[in-house]
């Protein structure tokens, strides 16, 4: 699914061959893994909804992270110059407070 | 030496992007002038599930040395942890790091997470590194315990 919303889109020529696409997997803590090829001038936030349709939730109820840091709305794979076959993390988001 | 050094650190930076343990990242700090040093890298280890250090990431400084991987990583937390096994300054003390024990050039980046992470939760009350913590953990496991809560809290990632 998300392969397809991928190509649809043509937005900013960014260094070395934007139009290649990479293969990048959503990993759980579960230790399942989802994988999607996308392309690396096509904002992450395609791939975080896909993945959310995918298992039927929220998109806003999950964390993204990549090399520790969470994704934000504007993070294309170029700009967080991710490689081919690379990992995401994806938490459920929580909530802090109180006090055990 | 150096070229073995740069050369192992680059296969560990690329199997660590294809895989690694989930809510852990490790990763070649960069420079101001956005170079990368794959000398020295920023940690991240997550505080197990079901335990009291569990909802905090910690950060860890390591810095390998240019013999890596005959010599161990220093590695240290970055601002120092409160745990018996780490000293004021933030460096951990295990087996596993050090040399002169149980280091040895197979042990991964990965394995080497994994090991600080398992050593939060067990401490080695026989090799203490700091005195606040030791002597907590020693003497009211109650409070030990509700003081790594808090710690757990203030190292919530954003």
């Amino acid at each position: 699914m998300s392969d397809n919303e991928a190509s649809q889109d043509n937005i900013v020529p960014k260094t070395e061959d934007p139009h290649a696409p990479i293969n990048v997997k959503v990993v759980t803590s579960a230790g399942e893994e989802v994988f999607f090829k996308i392309k690396r001038s096509t904002k992450l936030t395609k791939l975080q909804s896909a993945y959310a349709s995918k298992v039927g939730k929220d998109m806003n109820t999950f964390r993204f992270l990549y090399d520790g840091n969470r994704i934000t709305e504007d993070d294309t794979p170029a700009s967080l110059e991710m490689e081919d076959n690379d990992a995401i993390d994806v938490m459920v988001e929580q909530v802090g407070g109180g006090h055990s | 030496m150096a070229g073995i050094c740069r050369l192992r650190l680059a296969e560990e930076r690329k199997q660590w992007r294809k895989d690694h343990p989930f809510g852990f990242y490790a990763r070649p700090s960069k420079s101001p002038d956005g170079s990368m040093n794959l000398l020295e890298w920023e940690v991240g280890i997550p505080g197990k599930a079901g335990t009291a250090w569990e909802g905090g990431v910690y950060k860890v400084t390591m810095t390998f040395p240019e013999d890596y991987p005959t010599k161990p990583p220093k590695c240290k937390f970055t601002p120092p942890l409160f745990h018996p096994n780490v000293y004021p300054s933030g460096t951990i003390c295990l087996s596993i790091l050090d040399e002169e024990k149980s280091w040895k050039p197979a042990i991964t980046i990965k394995q080497l997470v994994l090991g600080i992470q398992e050593l939060l939760t067990d401490p080695n009350a026989n090799d203490p590194a700091q005195h606040d913590a030791y002597t907590l953990f020693k003497n009211d496991k109650v409070a030990y315990e509700r003081r790594v809560r808090q710690q757990a809290r203030e190292n919530v990632p954003k």
